[in-house]
Order: C-alpha cells, then structure tokens, then sequence
C-alpha cells in the first residue's frame, strides 16, 4: 500500500470501522448457543455414542453370532461375552453379552470387525446422556445393549 | 397564594426529583440487560433469557441477588471511606442528571405548568462537568480505603485517566457552547432549532473527541484501565461486595447515560427530531397528538438509547488499551485535536460575523 492511502486509512480510523462493521455484522447472525437440555444438537451420521446391540430389523432375531471378535479387539476390555448354542438353529449366539460404559472409550473398534451381514450386530449408537447414580448401572446388559441404557432424570 | 408558591416551588420539583430519580433507575437497569443481549448476540450467544420472557426480568433478579449478598468490610479497611466512597460515586452522577432537558415544551398538569427539566441553569453544561468530576473522588477513595493492593493500583490509574480525559472532555464542549451562545441545556437545543440541524454536522469532530473521551471518563471498555480484570482482578471494586458494590455499578451506568444524555442534547439535538426545520417530516413527531413535550421525549430517549447501543458496541469490538497508548492517545491526539477544533470554529464564527457584519 502506498504512503498516501495509508495515511488515509490511519487518518480516518478505517480498521476500527471495519471492526465495528464485522461486529454489527455478528450481532444480526442468527446466534449458535444450543439450550441443551431443552433442545438437542443435530448429531453426524457416524457420531459415535455408546455401542450397542440390534437384532434383524425383519425377523427380530439376534444378529450376535458370538465370534468374541469384539471382546478380543476392545482396548479397555470392556466387552464380556458369555456364548452358547444358538436353540433350534445352527451357529451360536450370545448367552451373555454385557459392556461396561464406565471403561468404554467410544473408540467404535468392536464394530470394525463385526462379521454379520449386512448390518453389523455392534454399533455405535447416538445415545451420550448417560449419567446414573451408583457405578453398577454402568455395567449394561443385553436387554438394555438392545433397548438402550435408561435414562435417569433428577427429581426433587 | 401561598400553597401555589409552595406546591410550585418545593412540591413539583420534588415529584420531578423522583420521576426522574426512578425513570433513569429503571433505564439504567434495563441498561445493563441491553448491555448483556448486544454483547451475546455480537458473540453469537444467547445472553440473559431465564428471567422472564428472554430475560426481561434480569435485572429485578440481579438487584435481588446483590441486595441479599453478604456485605463484606475487610478488617483492614477504613471503614467510614469504605462505606462512604460508592455512595460519593452514585451521587454525582445522579446529580448530573438535574439540568438535563427531556424534552423542549413544558405541560399542564392539575392547572401547573410544568418543565420537563429539573432545573434549567444558564450555566448548565459547567454545572455537570464539575459534578461528574466529584465521581473520581469515590473511586480513589474506594481503591485507597479497601487497604489492598490491587484496589489501590486501580484507582490510581483511574484517577491518572479521569484527570487526563477530562481536558479534551471539556475542550470537545466548547465547541457546540460557542455555536450556541449560552451554556443553558435548553439554550443549546433551542440554537440548534434555530440554525435548523443538529450541531452534529459542523462539531462531528468534536463529538468523536467527546465520545472517545466520554468512554474513558465513564471507565468503559476499551479504557476501562481501572478496572482490567486480567492485570488488577477487579480494580478499585476488588473489596466490594453486596450493595456497595451495586452502587459502584449504578454509578457506572449512570455516568454512561449521563455521558449520552449530553451527547444527546449537545450535538444530536436533545428532544429535537431529525431536520427539525423541515416541515415535511413534521409526521416523525407522531406522539404530539397526546403532548408535544411526549414525542419530544421520545427523540430524546431515542437518541440517547442510540448513543449507549453505540458504547455497548464499542465495547464489543475493541480490545483494552495499554496504559501508555491510553495516556498517549489522551495526550497526543484528543487534546490537539479538540484544541484544533475549537480553533477553527472560533475562526468560522468570527469569520461568519464578519460577513454578516
């Protein structure tokens, strides 16, 4: 920039304004602030809350063939699997399927290598209000890995 | 004929006393929520909206809180300056408001007539600056009576700005009090109407002097040196709390909107509505069907709303000043170019006389 419109921008303050103009700009933006409880943030396709089981979305079968692959991959070893014959069917299916959210990281490893097709059995759900008051509710089994960990609300 | 001398002389003034006592409590209150919403919508936020609908009550709720805080004295305090320095501080500033013009023509009411001024002084202007200059002595005495370092280091340096400031404060002044003639309030609205515009339009440079000036006198952001959190905690105000504390907040706020009020009336017209001589406009003083003196009012309290959301912007956008660029810019720009300002308006009028002459 040359001398004289250098002058003239010091002369007439024009950065300031310019500042003041990026601000009035602001204040007519529509503001960012999400209300939290009240009003929940659009979360990404592949956010990555709690993992937890499904069943065949058709038959409502149990989609866990019991492959343990999940348990041996999870980094915090907060999977345990107890498995057993599936009744009246070929394969084997999980007797117990228990994760502790308290030691889950939300990594989405155990989900890499689910080998049930098309859907995996594990997912990364879109659950994160989890709060509860002792550590044992943590420790979720497959009924609610299905169904999804309850909520607590405070009540008075 | 005495109960007429009587109600006219100490009944009035009294209930314009309080009128205007409580209108400018509640528009300094609802000041500080205006405060909080500009500053949240400039950074994206929310502000204030718990409190009643989007927060209108927030300020009722923040005079609660302060008024059932615990009241603090430190042991070491002086404890008479320590109580006495916010109340030294609020009551200039409220003081400053007695000869402010609300609005040009005076009303009926129960067969008196009545001012919408508290008082009109032909020495108006000089009555407020030498008022609003006591305020610097609550806040020296704050800082020197908390017994604390930071307290003390704050009012210090707001003592340094306020004496600085208030000479191009004062030069930036006389330039609208040259063009009108009289240093009554009114007087200097009614020149404006004479002249047909706002003194804005040949004193913009004395209205920035002022403006400038008036934020540091008033301790605001980006001058708000005294009370740099990041360097001093809270400056002069780090010992109080409670009401006290309140009162140093109220006098804040009363100062900016005495600071707007004589922006206002000095250079925006007072109660005056844009191109007042222009008769095609004469619609933009809708409220004169109910009294002239209301939609007078109304500019008034307009303009000066304008000139705060201004400050408040202001202080959204610019960031602190060192001291040094502080006294600097003080110093080395302001009085120069007040001084300049009043120079040359001094020569057009001579000049202007000359050839009307």
């Amino acid at each position: 920039m040359n001398g004289l419109a250098a002058l003239f921008r010091r002369f007439f303050l024009v950065e300031l304004f310019a500042g003041m103009w990026i601000t009035i700009k602001n204040h007519f933006r529509p503001h960012i602030t999400i209300e939290y409880p009240r009003e929940k943030p659009d979360l990404a396709p592949r956010f990555r809350g709690v993992p937890r089981l499904r069943r065949d979305p058709e038959t409502a079968e149990e989609l866990c063939i019991g492959c343990l692959l999940c348990e041996q991959i999870c980094p915090d070893d907060c999977i345990s699997i107890v498995v057993d014959k599936r009744p009246g069917g070929k394969g084997k299916m999980a007797k117990s399927f228990i994760i502790d959210y308290e030691r889950c990281c939300f990594c989405g490893l155990c989900v890499d290598p689910c080998p049930t097709t098309p859907i995996t059995a594990i997912y990364m759900s879109h659950d994160y209000e989890l709060s509860d008051y002792s550590r044992q509710e943590f420790i979720t089994q497959r009924a609610a890995l299905v169904d999804g960990h309850p909520i607590k609300r405070y009540e008075k | 004929m005495d109960t007429r001398l009587l109600i006219e002389n100490v009944l009035i003034p009294a209930i314009k006393v309080g009128v205007v006592l409580g209108v400018m409590s509640g528009a300094i209150a609802y000041t500080t929520l205006l405060e909080r919403k500009v500053l949240g919508f400039i950074q994206l936020r929310l502000a204030p909206r718990r409190v009643g609908f989007h927060g209108i009550l927030q300020p009722i709720a923040d005079g609660i809180k302060l008024l059932l805080k615990e009241d603090i004295i430190p042991d070491r305090a002086d404890r008479a300056l320590f109580i006495l320095a916010p109340v030294i501080s609020v009551i200039p500033a409220f003081a400053a408001l007695a000869v402010i013009p609300f609005a040009g023509h005076s009303f009926e009411m129960f067969g008196h007539k009545i001012t919408p001024w508290i008082t009109d002084v032909n020495i108006g202007i000089l009555y407020i600056l030498s008022i609003s200059s006591l305020g610097v002595y609550g806040i020296m005495l704050g800082g020197w009576a908390s017994n604390s370092k930071y307290p003390l280091l704050g009012s210090l340096r707001s003592a340094a700005q306020m004496v600085s400031y208030e000479v191009p404060l004062g030069l930036a002044i006389i330039g609208p009090l040259m063009m009108a003639g009289t240093a009554s309030m009114t007087g200097i609205v009614r020149a404006q109407e004479r002249l047909g515009m706002w003194f804005v339009f040949p004193q913009i440079v004395g209205l920035f002097c002022y403006f400038v000036s008036g934020i540091a006198e008033t301790n605001r952001l980006p001058f708000d040196l005294p009370e740099a959190e990041a360097e001093l905690v809270a400056g002069y105000q780090t010992e109080y709390s409670g009401m006290k504390f309140a009162f140093f907040y109220l006098a804040e706020y009363t100062n900016m909107v005495v600071v707007s009020a004589i922006a206002t009336t000095l250079w925006l017209g007072g109660w005056l509505r844009p191109f007042p001589n222009v008769e095609a406009l004469s619609f933009l003083n809708f409220l004169d069907f109910i009294s002239p003196a209301l939609s007078g009012v109304f500019w008034f309290a307009f303009k000066v709303f304008a000139v705060l959301y201004l400050y408040i912007w202001i202080r959204g956008t610019f960031p602190r000043y060192r001291y040094d660029q502080l006294m600097n810019l003080g110093w080395k720009w302001l009085l120069p170019i007040s001084l300049a300002n009043v120079v040359v308006t001094a020569l057009v009028l001579v000049l202007k006389q000359r050839a009307g002459g």
